[in-house]
């Protein structure tokens, strides 16, 4: 659901305000309007002439002594002129001058030292510096000294920061899963309103991860996102909550929930269930209501976020509570986007089929903090 | 507090009704140390405010990197930012480039653009544009979508007459392209270089207008945070050979050790005005402290202590102290104003480009200028209130015709004089301080304080010489004023320092200026021989770091012309030698030596040549030499392009060109030996010597300008070396205007004394008219007093400024700028000035001659 969080930062990164003409949104750019068609490993690989894309990692992690810890990285792509801008040129052309331009977000949430830890970067998608490439069977995604390699059986993610790096193994424990119609992930009232949308929802999670020179040794569990677009946002939105929530049956649901300016949900709000063999099954807005528990507010933004939620989901006999595992996990990411938005990790406890079933995962809400001004 | 209050109640009773009823005099003093003040402190504001511009323009553009990469000689391959930024250590690296573009249409002014990648910059510089006109907007983003756009400064936009969504076509050494503004910056960070008068645009485009494909100027990078010495070691070892991790400030600081050096230089010859300036306080406070004896018996006689007299006349150097300071706030904002555009300019042609549009008011600065004004008047009474508190309280009681009594003691005076100029002496021969000339100022200091000791020793030879001899030849005005002269004692001598100061100061100034201009003119006609210099379009603001095309050097190559020439490619390196910036000339010697020569100094000319022509070793300048401590017998090696040079010193030559060294070498072995360096200018030599160089010059322009394109910039050689020369004259125009402003106080201070000598004797020249003396011989009189006094002043100051001469080109500007010139005598310039000053000096005692009879003799008598 990163796609509209993704929309938000390459908009506002790329045009410094929070929005653009919605008639000329898709002009010469390449849009979704159906089967995406999707194939592997190619299509993990970057999509060039769809205006964003990203790769998003998020996980919860333990020590052998019991610390728990969340992560996030996040490489977005963003096109930055439609297609054929390269006619106009120069040749020769400096190696600099590109259509791509990538940007990253990372995060680490120390659970029991109540930290919460955030880096970014940018850069162009040339001279290695920043890209994604596909050699040797596998696909690169290089932001400096942040990288993502994703191979058949394993992902491999590292990002070193002035306080915090991690170099993580990720090995699915399912097979991915395609959003939507077969990955066409529709997001809005109209065809080209959608994405191509796919989710690894259970990774197996293990490696390194250093806070302030302190390094731990950790395993757990991630999910990975993938997602390419060139669709804007829909009018009237001001915000959207996500989630993706790994339960103990094995079990993994993944919903997000767009926010009108009145505090109404739009109509492509909806999520997949993903059972324990790995299939995926739809829910639509009907299908589930949540309920805000509990608000903090933010030291900084001033922003009052949801906090805790009670997530009912009917076709799935589920009644789960969601709580922050830290109150802050506020990014503020001035030196790239300007955006300030909450992602962080969560513990569940519930039932589902009065069962009991506990659960951990990750949290996304955009829209409660005033926008930064990003200029240059 | 009562005692304070009571002392500044006495200070306003007992001094300053003096000095209102004598407002002449108080005033005259007052313009004096104004004029000094004021010349100190626009010399030095507006040299700071250059200075302040340039460390300003460098801090911007050094921003917050902790060290730069840089490939001495050359351009840093991209290709390596990628690897930079993966090693651990390192937080953000950000490839920088830069070059003096213009506009192409009007042929303006040139400015700065800056090439950056706007995303890796942010860490390193901060700029942002003027507010957009809709939220669409983002100039920066348009940088890196679109090709040949830039965003501007304001004040260059203006000064050019664009605005956002113009476009211009801009002139550089590779080509001339149309680029579109995109937006204008505001007056913050990266805006504020060069007074705003910078384009920035992004890196791709920048390389793409350049033809840099592939080449960065540098990369400044930032470590870690905590990254230690060890990391940096590490980092050190993953860089190619030939490139050097450098501290961004290198090249601030050596510009600022230029700009500093030229405003030391600068202030010492305004503080010249103040010294003289000082003379005059003295002659007046002396006055005060002698006419007035018999009122400070009394005072002591009444209670009043000697400590309290000694403050009160301190207290009175420092009133003009104040008062002249004061004064000096209009006068220095009139003056700063020519200053800071000569000032500016000068340091550009000379040192660093940079770009003053307004007075920064720098609080140090202003208190120095008060201090210094302050300091000097205090020290100027010092000895004037010694001697106020020496007067006993039974001097009261004593009888006397007009309470002055001189010193006649000259032999003590004098024989500190020449323990001065031995000081003097020591001084001269110590090496400099922290790279400032120190020693040589002091010897300049005690060489001037030597001669004025001397005055009065000289005076009175010169009185008990004269007089009979002008007793005989001019008659007894003529005698009786040499008398006089022989006895006046220490203050007429201060006025004697006084002239004798500015004299020898101009007269050091003009041999000192003279010999650098003939110096100059000789290595000109004899070191940039040629007839058509060529380089690439802008090449010398662009320190020649763009060589010329290929397809150029071709058509150089196979240019036929109705005359022989020869041709004489050169390619010129700007490297540094440990923190001192200087240049590699290759050139092809073996031509240059059939048409000119270099100027040598050091080594056998005959050997030197040949070894030259034959690659043998390299000829070095004489600030090269004396500023790297290489000379004849030692090695330069250096990095070039990223080729390890090694070049035996074989000659040291003068060489004035730059503020920095430069190496010449042979290019052809320099090829042989290392690489192709390619070619960066060419000189041609007609080698018929008879033909008109003028016309061949045009037609041999016009001849490549249709064979290579119009990118090129020629100049003849004889618009070059009178180039050269226009720019050293107008280099010294500053310190005319300086020399000028001390010659007018120190004729202020003729007046002051020779009036003051006329009214303290009001009652004695009186009485010679009640005994028989005519006006006209009384007038005769103090005519001649004023000749002894100007003609004493003006040659010790002569012989003075003979000897400072000496310091000024063998030690000060060795140590200031490591350069000396042959000693040459401007004695046309002397022999002319001379009769001058002495006019100007005896007009300023007409007031005194004027002033003998204001009151009538009889009125006078009775009053006594």
């Amino acid at each position: 659901m990163h796609f509209l969080l993704l929309n938000l930062i390459a908009i506002s990164w790329l045009m410094l305000q929070w929005s653009i003409p919605q008639a000329s949104a898709q002009d010469g750019y390449k849009s979704v309007t159906g089967p995406c068609n999707l194939s592997f490993p190619r299509d993990h690989g970057s999509h060039p002439g769809f205006r964003t894309e990203w790769w998003y990692y998020t996980g919860n992690l333990e020590n052998k002594e019991g610390n728990r810890f969340g992560f996030q990285l996040t490489f977005f792509r963003s096109q930055i002129s439609p297609m054929g801008a390269e006619k106009i040129w120069p040749s020769p052309a400096s190696a600099w001058r590109t259509q791509q331009v990538y940007l990253g977000h990372a995060a680490i949430t120390d659970v029991d030292g109540k930290q919460h830890l955030r880096a970014e970067e940018a850069a162009r998608g040339a001279l290695g510096i920043a890209g994604a490439n596909q050699k040797k069977g596998g696909t690169d995604i290089i932001l400096k000294t942040w990288s993502a390699r994703i191979e058949q059986d394993n992902h491999r993610i590292k990002a070193q920061t002035d306080n915090f790096s991690f170099d993580l193994s990720l090995i699915p424990l399912k097979p991915l899963v395609m959003h939507g119609d077969n990955g066409y992930s529709r997001k809005g009232t109209t065809p080209e309103k959608a994405s191509c949308y796919y989710s690894y929802t259970r990774l197996k999670t293990m490696g390194r991860l250093t806070i302030g020179g302190k390094s731990y040794t950790v395993e757990g569990l991630s999910w990975m996102d993938h997602e390419f677009s060139t669709a804007p946002l829909e009018s009237g939105l001001s915000g959207w909550d996500w989630f993706s929530l790994q339960l103990s049956d094995h079990t993994e649901i993944m919903i997000f929930l767009l926010r009108d300016a009145k505090g109404g949900l739009g109509p492509a709000s909806s999520g997949t269930y993903i059972d324990d063999m790995g299939n995926s099954i739809h829910i639509s807005k009907k299908d589930f209501h949540i309920k805000v528990l509990d608000v903090w507010k933010s030291p900084v933004s001033h922003a009052v976020y949801p906090s805790r939620w009670r997530i009912r989901i009917f076709p799935m006999n589920l009644d789960v509570t969601v709580n922050p595992n830290l109150d802050n996990q506020e990014m503020q990411t001035t030196e790239t986007t300007g955006v300030t938005y909450w992602e962080g990790s969560v513990s569940i406890a519930g039932s589902k089929n009065k069962k009991s079933v506990t659960g951990i995962g990750y949290v996304e809400l955009t829209g409660y903090a005033k926008t930064f001004d990003a200029p240059m | 507090m009562g005692s304070v209050v009571f002392f500044f109640r006495f200070l306003g009773w007992f001094s300053l009704r003096n000095l209102k009823r004598q407002p002449g005099r108080a005033v005259t003093v007052l313009v004096g140390i104004a004029l000094g003040a004021a010349v100190f402190t626009s010399v030095r504001l507006a040299v700071h405010a250059s200075l302040n511009s340039f460390t300003k323009s460098m801090d911007l553009i050094a921003g917050r990197a902790h060290h730069v990469l840089i490939r001495p000689g050359g351009y840093v391959p991209e290709i390596l930012i990628q690897k930079i930024i993966a090693h651990p250590s390192i937080q953000s690296a950000s490839p920088f480039l830069s070059t003096y573009v213009r506009p192409a249409v009007t042929h303006g002014d040139s400015f700065l653009l800056i090439g950056i990648d706007p995303i890796l910059d942010r860490t390193f510089r901060m700029w942002q544009t003027e507010k957009v006109r809709s939220k669409n907007d983002a100039p920066w983003l348009d940088l890196v979508k679109f090709p040949f756009t830039l965003v501007m400064g304001e004040p260059l936009a203006r000064k050019i007459g664009i605005r956002t969504g113009d476009t211009i076509a801009l002139e550089h050494s590779r080509q001339t392209k149309s680029f579109t503004v995109v937006g204008m910056l505001s007056a913050s960070g990266l805006a504020l270089i060069e007074g705003g008068r910078v384009a920035i645009t992004d890196i791709a485009t920048f390389q793409e207008f350049t033809k840099l494909y592939g080449s960065v100027d540098r990369v400044d990078i930032r470590l870690k945070p905590f990254s230690g010495s060890e990391d940096l070691n590490s980092f050190r070892k993953t860089l190619p050979q030939g490139t050097q991790l450098v501290q961004p400030s290198i090249t601030r600081n050596s510009g600022r050790k230029l700009i500093r050096a030229y405003q030391l230089n600068l202030s010492i010859l305004s503080f010249a005005s103040l010294f003289v300036g000082m003379f005059l306080v003295y002659s007046l406070v002396s006055l005060n402290a002698a006419s007035r004896r018999k009122e400070l018996a009394i005072l002591r006689s009444i209670g009043g202590s000697s400590q309290m007299l000694f403050l009160v006349f301190l207290a009175e150097g420092a009133l003009f102290g104040i008062a002249g300071w004061l004064t000096a706030i209009p006068l220095s904002s009139i003056l700063v104003k020519y200053l800071l555009q000569a000032v500016s300019q000068t340091i550009s042609t000379l040192f660093v480009r940079v770009h003053v549009e307004a007075l920064s008011l720098d609080i140090w600065e202003i208190f120095l200028s008060f201090g210094v004004t302050f300091i000097t008047a205090v020290m100027a009474a010092l000895q004037p209130a010694r001697e106020a508190m020496s007067v006993a309280p039974n001097e009261a009681l004593e009888v006397s015709q007009h309470g002055l009594k001189r010193s006649h003691k000259t032999k003590h005076p004098a024989a500190m004089g020449l323990l001065c100029f031995v000081v003097s002496l020591i001084f001269s021969q110590m090496p400099n301080v922290l790279s400032i000339p120190l020693p040589g100022y002091a010897a300049m200091f005690f060489l001037f304080v030597g001669f004025s000791l001397q005055a009065p020793w000289i005076l009175e030879k010169m009185g008990h010489t004269l007089s009979p001899i002008l007793r005989r030849l001019a008659g007894i005005p003529a005698y009786l004023a040499s008398h006089y002269v022989r006895s006046s004692g220490t203050r007429t001598a201060v006025s004697v320092g006084a002239l004798l100061t500015a004299v020898s100061l101009f007269a050091s100034l003009v041999i000192m200026t003279h010999s650098f201009r003939q110096t100059v003119e000789l290595w000109v006609h004899q070191s940039i021989g040629g007839d058509l210099f060529l380089t690439t379009k802008m090449g010398s603001i662009n320190h020649f770091r763009y060589p010329l095309p290929p397809t150029v050097i071709n058509e150089i190559r196979r240019l036929k012309t109705e005359w022989d020439i020869d041709i004489v490619p050169s390619r010129r390196f700007s490297l540094m030698h440990d923190r001192f910036p200087y240049e590699i000339d290759l050139i092809d010697l073996k031509v240059f030596f059939q048409h000119g020569d270099f100027f040598w100094l050091r080594g056998d000319p005959k050997k030197a040549r040949n070894m030259a022509i034959d690659g043998q070793g390299a000829i070095v300048s004489e600030v090269f030499s004396n500023r790297t401590n290489l000379s004849v017998g030692s090695t330069l090696e250096t990095w070039v392009e990223g080729f390890l040079v090694k070049l035996p010193i074989i000659a040291v030559v003068r060489d004035y060109r730059t503020d920095g060294g430069v190496v010449f070498y042979s290019w052809r072995h320099f090829n042989e030996r290392y690489y192709n360096p390619q070619w960066s200018g060419v000189r041609f030599f007609f080698k018929d010597k008879g033909i008109a160089p003028d016309s061949a010059v045009k037609k041999l322009r016009e001849e490549i300008i249709t064979r290579c394109g119009e990118n090129l910039d020629m100049i003849s050689g004889k618009e070059l070396r009178r180039s050269i020369l226009e720019v050293f004259d107008e280099t010294f125009a500053i310190t005319s205007v300086l020399l000028l402003i001390a010659l007018i106080i120190a004729a202020l201070g003729i007046a002051t004394t020779l009036t003051v000598m006329v009214l303290e004797r009001t009652q004695q020249l009186n009485t010679l008219i009640a005994v028989g003396a005519d006006r006209g011989q009384v007038r005769s009189m103090i005519f001649w007093e004023a000749i002894f006094l100007v003609v004493a002043g003006e040659f010790t100051g002569l012989l003075c400024g003979f000897m400072l001469s000496y310091i000024l080109v063998y030690v000060i500007n060795l140590q200031s700028f490591g350069w000396t010139f042959i000693y040459s005598v401007d004695w046309g310039a002397l022999s002319l000035s001379f009769p001058l000053i002495i006019l100007t000096a005896l007009a300023a005692a007409l007031p005194a001659v004027r002033a003998v009879f204001r009151q009538s003799p009889a009125m006078l008598l009775r009053e006594r």
